[in-house]
């Protein structure tokens, strides 16, 4: 597989009172993949994208985009000519061209302009939809339009920016499955900006994740849930708790110093063959249909949830299995 | 809605508020026949005028109010404001105006031994409603190095071929221009007046533009040969403080057109008492003050207009222009025929 | 309604005396000089449209868009060219390449043959009037560039496309609206031109109203000739309208970025400072170097204790004038909302069409009814009290006021409104469920939310109010003058030196709110 981005120790600050933005960031994309950057706000992730689509110049460092150099401290190709797509978290329609012009608008004259629309309005679903402006579409449609006005003039890397935060939940599901189908379909490479982890577990077949500026982690889903590197990313997949040393003490598990710990909420079982088990008092238990949601408090009144099948009363043993528990270096908050 | 007659109320008593202060002012009046104050609406607004306002206020005691404005907008205004109208007096810079305001019925016989012994029969109104106060006369100023005096002779002559190209005067929108070609109409008719302004206009070096200042630079500096101006405002370019002003002054001799035949057109700055004067008095005393000798020497000789008072000699600079020949037409003939040149000058694409 | 009725008055005064037919020298203007007027009308506003758009959108463009030297100062120096009138700098300019000008004074000096160029034509009038109006354009086109046009930049580079046809295809288009408004406000100052007009010799519309008023005195006739100004002016804003409707360009503005600000090379840098400066130093620097010229030529002739009571006087009158119209505005925004009355939300737009008519129109429009009131005032007290009183209200600074007011609301109307536009409407309607009633909720939610929008309102009338002159020539008050009247007193006088040092001071009131102003845009 070859490489199509490639990033070397790339600085960007935008001014002193905010401090780096992005803190030397090396980063391989392969062609064909579907790649998110994950991060809470302020990490950088969208600069990182904006710096790989020439919107901001970077302070040091290098990107090459198909071994081509697009920025270094002595090149910066400008965005018009780097051929890559973007869809904008607000889509930045133009909202005085219908849905045709602005699908459009990127193809290059040379081409048979009607066709390659045609082609791309197909392949979002918008068939029939190319003399409305922008704002006769709903949402859902706007961001397909977007789309499509992206790949319309075939870019080597396609950017989505936070593309699904202006949308419903029911909507976002939906269209999430959409857009990941018909970009596998289209066979480009795409950045997915996302704070929201569902998405990236989702959709992508690579997770970058982004903290302070900095990838603290790169992999696939499955590596990411194995060897999550903080609780940030443990929690990617589902509730965290995180065990003190003296809740620790309560399960029986010995600690090392400068670790950390936590369990997922699924691996807290009300079992007493566990490797770990303690007994707590059921505060509550909840009806979720498939299981019991219970709040139970450990002696040391440390509260946490776990499921189970019939409901809970009084007290129980709650068990930990050896493998089950998530230890990390270093969790900063 | 309740707001709206809120505001209403507040206006109106904002309104009776006023109102009640003209009372007390009024109650005032009662006590004293009229109230030490003339109210003047003028044209004119020379520095020189202030000044005479401000020793007629204090020889007499009478507070002068003065309303600048033009003298078209004095006349809607005093039309406007009919009887109620707390004009005195109104001053114009010119007969056509004072003429129309008659006609409107805006002014009022005044019987002044003394205005009647001043002012030449000529420079008033038949019915005494207005009398001027300082003539001004329209001559023909000429490049001293390009044009002899012997070249010109009269208004009339302008038309001839040998001006082609060469007559510099301003739009036909300024009054003087209107009343002069309303004085060729009295003289030589109306058809007359038309071909005359169309051979003019024919004859001109550009487009009229400008003020009558301009013109005469502009025949300095070649763009015309001669222009036809107002004196004093030779007069004023002499003394500018701009010593380009004072060159341009210099360059340009003043001739007096038509010597042999009627006279040179002349016009005036003039005064009426306004028909529904609050204070007749006070507006009687004001103009036969302007008419003085007093008066009609600061006019002389700060705004180098001609008095009307006899006694009164021109300003050096006037003087030595030497004595001319007036147009002795009757100034009243002038606003009659206003409208008529307004519409010649129309038709003859006098701009 | 009787807010509405208030405003409208004077205006309906007007279109009824439409109705009473034209003066009998009518078919004389029609055959003689409807035709010129109309031309020399028309191709005055297609010249000032193209000039003022060159000169707006240019420097708009270049001082939000590109990081060059004096990028701050420039922003703000761009909006002066408004501080000084149009007539003065009209003057100024004549009075530079005059026979004997600054510029023939200028080149002698400095040892070359004086050349002169004649600006007193239609072609410099066009220029004259398009470098001291154009910062309308500039204004609204900067306010366009920065808060609403980054992102569609951005997305229209990420597909391919260059600089310049970004800028030709996405931000102009989506400026339009913006654009045209400023537009808008240049073409009714350009049809409200008198004094400049009449100076550089070209007949236009209003050079004949005012002919056929006060040279024919018809006055019917010179309302007539207005009254097709305003139909065209109604045209020209009806096409516009209509040519937009349909395309709702209004953004969901809160995700925009502002638009991003490129660094280019040096020496590209340099050549786009001047482009930028080149409005500034026509517009405003010149013809302030030519008054300030004058000025201290003619500076001894001032009488400097009235000079300084006018100054004051006109700058009380800006004030109060600019206080009630932006009352008066508020009014009519907010009036229809609170009695829910939806036909007088349309019919309120009728108020700010006083704009569009020239001030010395409007001057008459609210004589006659006043003079109406009064009389009928006067009639009241003499039967019902039997005291005489003279005119309670013309006269006074009331009329002065009410005029102003009707003149200048559409300039206050329109920044407020669109702050206004930005309020959710949700704000309010959740005050008044939590039990505030309207008014509190006025003060308490939507004041402190439009300050910015009635600051600016407040600004422009302002500098506008410092610089109206034929209305104010009208209804002044005696023992009133302004400092604009004082320039146009000496200007008309032949004494258009002397005019200088008014007009500087009209300057140099205006500056300051303008740098303000300035402010409050960019905020």
């Amino acid at each position: 597989m070859s490489i199509i981005l490639h990033i070397e120790k790339l600085f960007k600050s935008y001014n002193k009172k905010e401090g780096v933005v992005i803190n030397g960031v090396d980063l391989a994309i392969e062609k064909g993949k579907i790649v998110c950057v994950v991060g809470e706000s302020g990490s950088g992730k969208t600069t990182l994208t904006r710096l790989v689509a020439g919107l901001e110049t970077q302070d040091h460092g290098v990107i090459k985009l198909n071994d081509k150099i697009v920025a270094s401290d002595k090149v910066f190709i400008p965005p018009e000519d780097r051929k890559i797509g973007m869809v904008f978290q607000d889509y930045a329609l133009f909202p005085h061209l219908t849905v045709y012009k602005n699908v459009a608008y990127g193809i290059a004259d040379s081409q048979d302009k009607e066709v390659r629309v045609a082609e791309v309005l197909k392949l979002v679903g918008l068939e029939g939809y190319a003399n409305r402006f922008p704002h006769q579409l709903s949402g859902g449609q706007q961001q397909r339009v977007a789309l499509a006005r992206a790949l319309a003039p075939k870019p080597q890397l396609l950017i989505l920016d936070e593309p699904f935060s202006n949308l419903d939940v029911a909507l976002k599901l939906q269209l999430r499955n959409e857009i990941f189908d018909i970009i596998k379909r289209t066979n480009v490479t795409a950045i997915f900006v996302t704070h929201d982890t569902q998405d990236a577990v989702a959709i992508s077949d690579e997770i970058v994740v982004l903290k302070k500026g900095k990838i603290i982690q790169q992999g696939s889903s499955e590596v990411l849930y194995k060897s999550p590197v903080d609780l940030y990313v443990a929690s990617f997949f589902g509730t965290v708790f995180r065990l003190q040393d003296d809740d620790l003490e309560i399960f029986g598990l010995a600690s090392e110093t400068e670790k950390h710990y936590a369990v997922r909420l699924k691996d807290l079982q009300v079992n007493t063959n566990c490797t770990y088990s303690t007994e707590v008092f059921v505060e509550k238990s909840l009806f979720f249909g498939e299981y019991y949601l219970n709040t139970v408090k450990l002696s040391n009144d440390t509260v946490v949830n776990c499921m189970s099948i019939q409901k809970l009363e009084g007290k129980v043993t709650l068990g930990i299995e050896k493998n089950a528990v998530l230890a990390f270096g270093d969790i900063s908050e | 809605m309740k707001k709206a007659y809120l505001i209403l109320a507040i206006i109106f008593s904002f309104t009776a508020c006023k109102s009640d202060k003209k009372n007390q002012s009024e109650s005032k009046e009662d006590n004293k026949p009229e109230t030490q104050e003339v109210n003047v609406y003028t044209h004119r607004h020379y520095p020189a005028d202030q000044e005479l306002f401000a020793s007629f206020e204090k020889q007499t005691g009478i507070k002068v109010n003065v309303v600048n404005a033009k003298a078209d907008e004095l006349i809607q205004k005093m039309t406007e404001e009919g009887e109620q109208s707390p004009a005195d007096v109104l001053i114009t810079v010119d007969a056509g105006r004072l003429v129309r305001a008659k006609d409107k019925g805006l002014l009022q016989t005044v019987d002044s031994e003394a205005l009647n012994k001043i002012i030449p029969a000529n420079l008033r109104d038949e019915n005494n409603q207005w009398f001027a106060l300082t003539k001004r006369a329209r001559v023909i100023v000429y490049a001293k190095d390009r044009v002899k005096s012997e070249d010109l002779s009269s208004y009339e002559d302008l038309t001839s071929d040998k001006w082609k190209g060469k007559i510099l005067v301003r739009s036909s929108n300024n009054i003087y221009n209107q009343s002069l070609l309303a004085s060729i109409i009295a003289n030589n008719g109306e058809d007359e007046a038309k071909v005359w302004a169309e051979k003019v206009v024919a004859n001109m070096a550009r487009t009229p533009k400008g003020n009558d200042r301009d013109q005469v630079k502009a025949v300095v500096a070649g763009e015309g040969d001669i222009a036809i101006v107002n004196t004093y405002y030779i007069g004023k370019l002499l003394n500018s403080k701009n010593p380009e002003e004072v060159k341009a002054g210099n360059g340009v001799s003043v001739f007096f057109p038509n010597q042999e035949g009627r006279g040179t057109h002349i016009n005036v700055s003039g005064a009426g008492v306004a028909k529904y004067a609050p204070n007749k008095t006070n507006a009687i005393k004001f103009i036969e003050f302007l008419a003085s000798k007093e008066a009609q020497e600061v006019f002389a000789k700060a705004n180098y207009e001609y008095p009307v008072n006899k006694d009164v000699t021109p300003s050096e600079l006037l003087s030595s222009w030497g004595e001319f020949k007036e147009d002795l037409l009757a100034l009243s003939v002038l606003g009659k025929n206003n409208k008529k040149a307004v519409i010649t000058f129309d038709v003859a694409g006098w701009k | 309604m009787a807010i509405v009725c208030f405003i409208t008055v004077p205006i309906g005064t007007i279109l009824f005396k439409l109705f009473l037919g034209p003066g009998e020298s009518w078919q004389h203007i029609v055959k003689n000089l409807l035709l010129d007027y109309s031309l020399n009308s028309f191709w005055l506003i297609l010249g000032c449209i193209c000039l003022t758009l060159l000169f707006g959108v240019s420097s708009a463009w270049i001082v939000s868009r590109y990081n060059i030297p004096f990028r701050r100062p420039l922003e703000w120096m761009l909006i002066l060219p408004l501080a000084i009138p149009s007539y003065i700098t009209a003057y100024a300019y004549a009075g530079f390449f005059d026979y004997g000008g600054s510029l023939e004074l200028l080149l002698r000096s400095v040892g070359s043959k004086p050349f002169r160029i004649d600006v007193m034509n239609i072609l410099g009038l066009i220029f004259v009037l398009s470098i001291s109006l154009f910062p309308y354009v500039y204004v609204s086109a900067r306010a366009v560039f920065l808060y609403q046009s980054g992102r569609l930049i951005e997305a229209s580079k990420m597909l391919g496309v260059k600089e310049f046809r970004t800028f030709l295809k996405i931000v102009l288009p989506i400026s339009r609206p913006a654009i045209v408004g400023g537009l808008v406000l240049v073409v009714m100052e350009v049809l409200n031109d008198y004094g400049a007009a009449k100076y550089y010799g070209v007949s236009t519309f209003t050079t004949g109203i005012f002919r056929s008023w006060f040279s024919l005195e018809e006055p019917s006739t010179a309302i007539y000739l207005s009254a097709i100004l305003l139909i065209l002016v109604f045209v020209f804003i009806f096409i516009e309208r209509y040519q937009r409707a349909g395309k709702d360009y209004t953004m969901t503005a809160k995700s925009d970025i502002k638009l991003p600000r490129i660094t280019i090379a040096k020496r590209k840098q340099i050549p786009l400072f001047f482009l930028a400066f080149i409005p500034v130093f026509f517009g405003f620097i010149l013809p302030i170097f030519q008054l300030i010229y004058w000025s201290f030529l003619t500076f001894e002739n001032i009488n400097y204790t009235t000079f300084f009571s006018t100054a004051i006087q006109s700058l009380a009158i800006a004030l109060l004038t600019a206080l009630v119209t932006v009352f008066f505005a508020l009014l009519v925004l907010y009036f229809p909302k609170w009695n829910a009355l939806k036909f007088l939300k349309k019919s309120s737009r009728i108020t700010i069409l006083g704009y569009a008519i020239p001030g010395a129109v409007i001057a008459i429009g609210v004589m006659i009814p006043t003079l109406q009131l009064d009389k009928w005032l006067v009639k009241m007290s003499n039967e019902m009290f039997g005291v005489k009183i003279g005119l309670v209200i013309n006269g006074t600074i009331i009329v002065l006021l009410y005029a102003y007011m009707i003149r200048f609301l559409a300039v206050a109307f329109n920044p407020i409104e669109s702050s206004h536009l930005k309020i959710p409407e949700s704000l309010s309607e959740s005050s008044r469920l939590l039990g505030k009633g309207y008014l509190k909720t006025f003060f308490k939610i939507d004041f402190p939310l439009l300050k910015s929008g009635l600051l600016s309102a407040f600004i422009l009338v302002f500098v506008d109010a410092m610089k109206e002159l034929p209305l104010t020539l009208i209804l002044k008050p005696y023992d009133i003058n302004t400092l604009a009247v004082k320039a146009y007193e000496y200007a008309s006088d032949e004494l258009v030196m002397e005019a200088a040092l008014p007009s500087l001071c009209i300057v140099a009131t205006g500056i300051l709110p303008i740098i303000l102003l300035n402010r409050l845009i960019l905020k």
